[in-house]
């Protein structure tokens, strides 16, 4: 009887994040090549693979890897992209009248988030940094501290909720 | 129409930039500077990057301008989050607005 082939898991999810690297890295090529012939198809392949194997590590952490957190789902991560996009100019208009008006009552505010995955918290913290009006000044495990140049509230959930809006329940959609 | 739209857009990015340059000059603290600074001006090269999509129309060079902005929309925050945690790690105390004394207060002394 034959025994079946079995792979040892750490060698399965160094493939499996070898592989995603290389999705991505040609995704990459496609769109600045902007050419279908084979010869830069080719050369494409052989191209990402080689880097993937050489930066698998840094793109995807080892702890990160058995999480699905890899998989995107790309029509949420759109409407997320546009949500913040309105978002943006929305608050970016609220900072301008601050300004014109010089009247503004920056406070320091805490609250936590409950995304999971590394890469959502690093997200979510940058959202609310690319938001007019928010600098996120500290992200430790699942505590944000946060800066704000026209607080409503400092009750910690209240202020969470404000700034946070809905981009924290897209994230936590947008990643499987 | 469409180029309509683009100077809407390039008339956006202008007065954001101009407004995010008198905050810089007028507010109290590195921290709310920051916000004037890094926010608004985020802002407005934004709109530059869609006003020129919204030129370029279906083409590679949409695509492209595509990646850019979603690397600018990466790096912008982390610039400005990185100064504002170097200057908490400092220990600079952000600046609070005062409240009014109210005149019953002032007669206690």
């Amino acid at each position: 009887m034959r025994v079946p082939f079995k792979m040892k898991a750490s060698f399965k999810w160094k493939l499996v994040r070898i592989l995603f690297t290389t999705v991505w890295l040609f995704g990459g090529w496609l769109l600045y090549t902007g050419s279908f012939e084979p010869v830069s198809l080719g050369l494409g392949v052989v191209a990402s693979f080689l880097v993937a194997i050489a930066t698998y590590d840094l793109f995807i952490a080892e702890h990160e890897a058995a999480k699905k957190g890899l998989l995107v789902r790309i029509h949420y991560g759109i409407l997320y992209l546009l949500y913040l996009l309105a978002q943006m100019y929305l608050s970016s208009f609220a900072v301008l009248f601050n300004i014109l008006r010089g009247n503004i009552n920056p406070r320091i505010v805490h609250f936590r988030t409950r995304l999971h995955s590394d890469l959502a918290r690093a997200l979510l913290a940058t959202s609310i940094t690319l938001t007019p009006g928010t600098i996120a000044i500290d992200l430790q495990e699942d505590h944000l501290i946060v800066h704000w140049l026209d607080a409503k509230t400092t009750h910690s959930k209240y202020a969470g909720t404000l700034i946070k809006g809905k981009m924290e329940t897209l994230l936590s959609r947008v990643f499987l | 129409m469409i180029e309509l739209l683009v100077y809407l857009f390039l008339f956006l990015a202008l007065v954001f930039n101009l407004m995010g340059l008198i905050g810089i000059l007028l507010f109290p603290d590195p921290y709310t500077r920051l916000q004037a600074s890094s926010t608004c001006s985020t802002t407005a090269v934004v709109s530059v990057f869609i006003a020129v999509m919204i030129d370029a129309g279906l083409s590679a060079i949409t695509g492209k301008v595509f990646v850019i902005t979603l690397f600018f929309f990466v790096s912008s925050p982390v610039g400005a989050h990185i100064i504002a945690h170097y200057a908490w790690n400092m220990g600079i105390v952000p600046w609070r607005k005062l409240r009014k004394s109210r005149p019953e207060d002032s007669s206690h002394g």
